[in-house]
């Protein structure tokens, strides 16, 4: 196992996990001296009937002060303000989020603001900035997953001004994280396989870029496991339940992992993709990943070469020589996106060239792509990536995604 | 048809334990300091820190911060709560706002209590002794811990003055590893150490409140003690491998926060108790047997236990149903290594402890009012084998 | 009461000189390297008017300043930040971190990786400032310890490699 030559790991986070975790939200709220949450939401999750869900599990033990429904795609600012100030007006005294990861970062927003007492969110911002425990919070994800229910990190926009506000402290962190097979049950087979594949990709980053270390890496492994157990499953039979938890419990690990030790140039190009083109994440995640492996083959094969053995089994690693791993992987990963593309419908993409709209419009045409491969430059995960990237570099690797071809990798500049 | 991994339907998981390992960790406290809104730590430690350097190490990290360091190196080995009142006094008397345990066992034990005593008042300790009698969170706390630290102090536990105490709130905001802190210590001091921590960390792996959360704090400890244990035994100057032996103890007392303590835990403390031996020695020297005992009772989580036990290919390359065998044989190569490693001296401790049938019944029947899984036949028969060195 | 006492914070003045020294050099470097370097200028083109950034140890300096100035070109502007507006501030959190990143024990990359430094300021200027610092240690540094410090040592044309060497010493040195 590699121990690195500093690191640090932190997960505060209290995990419960179960088909009837959410009837454990009152107990845990009581401990916290707590029982006025407001709940923080998107109109999308009480369209699914997640919220009537939530309120019959949890009403006989707290008392809902209100329910907010309107967080946006995006993290705003002017409704973290709002928010806030509904918060106050009705006298709650803690927060439950349910949703994605917007909500999870409008609701740590809403933290700061009412714990501190604050009118102004941009005091908090960077690194360090708060000093004290904010409100409990409790946090219930919806989807298998962003992981932001444990990340201690919230990014929210202020449209006004064109800033991203990035927070950053342990403090943010929720006090629990409820992992409930309920929530991810109606979840449509592309949004299962699009956040799945985020999942994965959180996981399979956190395990081979510059900042891992024995614990993230040990649930990266975990994570890593349970999706190639439970996401073709969960796709092609949304109801499975014990399918859905393995799923949202690897979401959770896999958000304690990357969140400890951070990602990778995937994640560089996938946020850009997604803020140039509005791709979803995890689809961007998904087309990705293959092609983040195939670039840093180089310096970070070895540690990929170790992915086969959750992805694929023990039977699988020990036929493979050990040479040949790390390509089986990447092999594996390609493999399962085409899957998933079949058992959508071809509604989930094996590349960016066949991501289509709802009005059937390519999402990333092709002469965007020197524009992402820009907004990629100013993306902070490229500091974690085992090798260097530029403008060209970006640009061949998203050439290749586009069309769904596999790198070639003499054309790698390694360092 | 691969294996599915195992998870429960059911689980909780907590470890609020930052851990910072590594280069320069120590020079990193000031920063940790002021993220915790602290900024007058009070460092405590035990006797001996003062001569073998520890305290200076630890003062030497603070220049350029620009924080002065309360240091209070008199802790004595089964301190009590007089000692408690004097530094109560001293905390308060001087506004510290932190406390910085350097050291394991008695000391990381005082510091708990007395963050428990400077977080509300004195007379509070009585009332806190049991299971999760805290109701609020602690001060800060930060634990530097030594090499002998079997993952302990880390826990949710504390024992002090005759009285167990028990709560999350107990467990340190912060754990710091840094080599110039694991200074080398004696062959059984190691073993009995890191026994300890591999008992609590298989133990945690393959029994009933096995979950995916404990497992990545468990996986990382059995792996890491596996690859460096014997030898560092063999070699105390290895330095590498004796930070990867305090990260893995340290995760280890994480993971047995979250479970129940296993039978070798219970039998290895009886054992330890009665017959004067190391706990940690104890319940490593059973532990192959108690594995095994659990395995003919249809011990389900062993054969995974072969993951980092053996590493990928090891468990690769074994057919399922021979996994759990090879991962008992595995440990019970390692107590061979170990004692290797050690010129002898582990197994001679073991072997030299005369213990009489009569002896043995008495530690089963303690085990197993103390709450063992296994019944006393069962406690019987892992004790005689063990005995008997089968 | 005589196991106790109470020990001030001393300094590590050795350091910090040292520190202060390769930041001097660095932030001198740097303002060369705009005037000389197409890459380098390049960067400091994409940021606005006045763009002023630090990298700071804490918790008491020592920092290196630079800014653009009215005209776009960068400059050094020394050590003290004192009445100055910081946009971006690369903290390093401890000496000790500072003197493994500039004895190039820990590139800055592994120094982020690694925890060693917070970003305050937008992460975008952030990673241009990483290719900013990347570029003057190839050109300050020789191959074999710019190595450590960079991730993918670049394959210069010996125009840019020599002669955009000799010219950012100069300036660096006399301060152009």
């Amino acid at each position: 196992m590699d121990m690195p030559g500093y690191y640090e790991f932190c997960c505060r986070v209290k995990i419960i996990s179960g088909h009837d975790a959410l009837e454990r939200i009152p107990e845990t709220l009581a401990q916290l001296y707590a029982g006025r949450p407001m709940i923080v939401t998107d109109k999308g999750v009480v369209g699914a009937g997640l919220i009537d869900i939530v309120v019959n599990a949890i009403s006989s033990g707290v008392n809902i002060a209100v329910i907010a429904d309107d967080v946006p795609p995006d993290s705003d600012l002017r409704i973290v303000n709002s928010l806030a100030r509904l918060y106050r007006e009705k006298g709650c005294d803690s927060l439950i989020a349910i949703g994605g990861g917007s909500v999870m970062d409008t609701a740590k927003g809403i933290n700061i603001i009412v714990s501190e007492k604050a009118d102004d969110l941009m005091r908090f911002s960077g690194a360090n900035a708060l000093k004290r425990p904010l409100r409990p919070l409790i946090a219930i994800p919806t989807t298998a997953g962003t992981g932001s229910e444990v990340t201690l990190v919230a990014v929210i926009k202020d449209h006004e001004k064109h800033l991203k506000m990035a927070f950053v402290s342990n403090f943010l962190l929720p006090d629990a994280s409820i992992v409930d097979s309920r929530m991810t049950l109606t979840l449509p087979p592309a949004i299962t396989a699009a956040t799945g594949m985020d999942a994965l990709s959180h996981a399979v980053e956190a395990y081979t870029c510059l900042a891992k270390n024995p614990l993230s890496d040990a649930h990266a492994l975990a994570a890593i496991r349970l999706i190639s157990d439970n996401l073709l499953k969960v796709t092609v039979n949304p109801g499975d339940k014990k399918g859905r938890l393995g799923m949202a419990s690897a979401a959770t690990l896999a958000g304690i992992a990357f969140g400890n030790s951070m990602v990778g140039m995937v994640h560089s190009l996938g946020h850009s993709v997604g803020s140039v083109c509005g791709l979803p994440h995890g689809a961007c995640m998904a087309i990705l990943l293959p092609y983040g492996l195939e670039y840093n083959v180089h310096k970070n094969g070895h540690l990929t070469a170790e992915l086969l053995l959750p992805m694929a089994g023990a039977l699988v690693y020990a036929a493979t020589p050990k040479e040949e791993r790390a390509a089986k992987v990447i092999a594996f990963i390609r493999r399962m996106n085409q899957e998933l593309y079949e058992v959508t419908g071809g509604r989930h993409a094996r590349f960016f060239k066949e991501a289509l709209g709802r009005d059937g419009k390519e999402m990333v045409p092709k002469e965007k792509l020197p524009q992402i491969a820009e907004t990629a430059l100013r993306d902070g995960s490229i500091f974690y990536n085992p090798e260097d990237l530029d403008y060209d570099d970006f640009l061949m690797v998203l050439n290749a995604a586009w069309e769904g071809k596999p790198l070639d990798t003499c054309l790698i500049r390694k360092g | 048809m691969r294996l599915q991994m195992y998870f429960p339907e059911r689980y909780e998981f907590f470890c609020p334990v930052k851990i910072n390992s590594g280069n320069r960790a120590l020079e990193q406290i000031p920063f940790e300091l002021d993220a915790l809104n602290a900024r007058k730590p009070l460092a405590i430690a035990g006797k001996d820190a003062g001569e073998t350097g520890l305290i200076d190490v630890i003062l030497g990290a603070f220049r350029d911060s620009g924080i002065a360091v309360g240091v209070f190196d008199g802790v004595p080995v089964a301190p009590d709560l007089k000692l408690i009142r004097e530094l109560f006094n001293i905390y308060r008397d001087r506004g510290y706002d932190a406390i910085i345990a350097v050291g394991s066992g008695d000391v990381a034990d005082t510091a708990k209590v007395l963050n428990i005593a400077v977080s509300g008042k004195p007379e509070d300790i009585e009332g806190c002794a049991g299971e999760d009698l805290i109701r609020n969170p602690l001060k800060p706390l930060i634990i530097v811990p030594t090499l002998s630290g079997t993952g302990y102090e880390m826990s949710r536990y504390a024992s002090f003055d005759g009285r167990d105490y028990a709560s999350h709130f107990l467990m340190p905001n912060l754990a710091v590893i840094d080599l110039r802190m694991t200074v080398p210590e004696d062959a059984v001091t190691t073993a009995a150490a890191s026994l300890a921590a591999l008992t609590h960390a298989v133990e945690a792996y393959t029994g009933s409140g096995k979950n995916p959360a404990v497992d990545a704090y468990a996986y990382a400890s059995i792996q890491l003690i596996m690859e460096h244990v014997a030898h560092v035994i063999g070699d105390q100057h290895d330095g590498g491998g004796r930070l990867s032996l305090a990260n893995a103890h340290a995760m280890a007392g994480c993971a047995f926060s979250n479970v129940a303590p296993g039978t070798a835990h219970k039998l290895g403390q009886v054992i330890g108790d009665l017959c004067h031996l190391p706990p940690g020695l104890c319940m490593g020297m059973l532990l192959p047997h108690v594995l095994k005992r659990e395995m003919s009772e249809g011990g389900y989580h062993i054969s995974d236990l072969l993951l980092p036990l053996g590493g990928f290919d090891a468990y690769a390359s074994t057919a399922a149903d021979l996994r759990a065998r090879k991962a008992i044989d595995i440990l019970y190569d390692l107590l061979r290594d170990m004692s290797a490693a050690s010129g002898g001296a582990i197994f001679h401790l073991w072997k030299d402890a005369q213990v009489s049938e009569a002896t043995l019944q008495k530690i089963a029947q303690k085990a197993v009012g103390a709450g063992a899984s296994s019944d006393i036949e069962g406690c019987m028969k892992i004790l005689r084998d063990a005995r008997e060195g089968r | 009461m005589n196991n106790f006492r109470e020990v001030a914070a001393g300094g590590k003045s050795l350091k910090r000189d040292y520190v202060a020294v390769m930041m001097w050099f660095m932030g001198r470097a740097i303002q060369a390297a705009a005037a000389v370097d197409e890459a380098v200028n390049k960067e400091f083109a994409g940021m606005p008017d006045g763009f002023t950034f630090a990298l700071s140890v804490m918790p008491n300096g020592p920092h290196m300043i630079v800014g653009k100035d009215q005209r776009g070109f960068a400059r050094y502007r020394g050590w003290d930040p004192e009445g100055k507006k910081i946009d971006l501030d690369m903290k390093i959190k401890n000496i000790e971190a500072a003197m493994l990143i500039f004895t190039f024990q820990e590139s800055t990359a592994l120094a982020t990786a690694r925890e060693r430094l917070i970003v305050d300021g937008e992460v975008a200027h952030a990673c241009a400032i990483v290719r900013i610092l990347d570029i003057v240690e190839v050109y300050l540094l020789p191959k074999i310890i710019a190595k450590l410090a960079v991730k993918r040592y670049p394959g210069w044309p010996f125009r840019r490699k020599y002669i955009g060497r000799a010219l950012i010493y100069v300036r660096t040195i006399f301060g152009l």
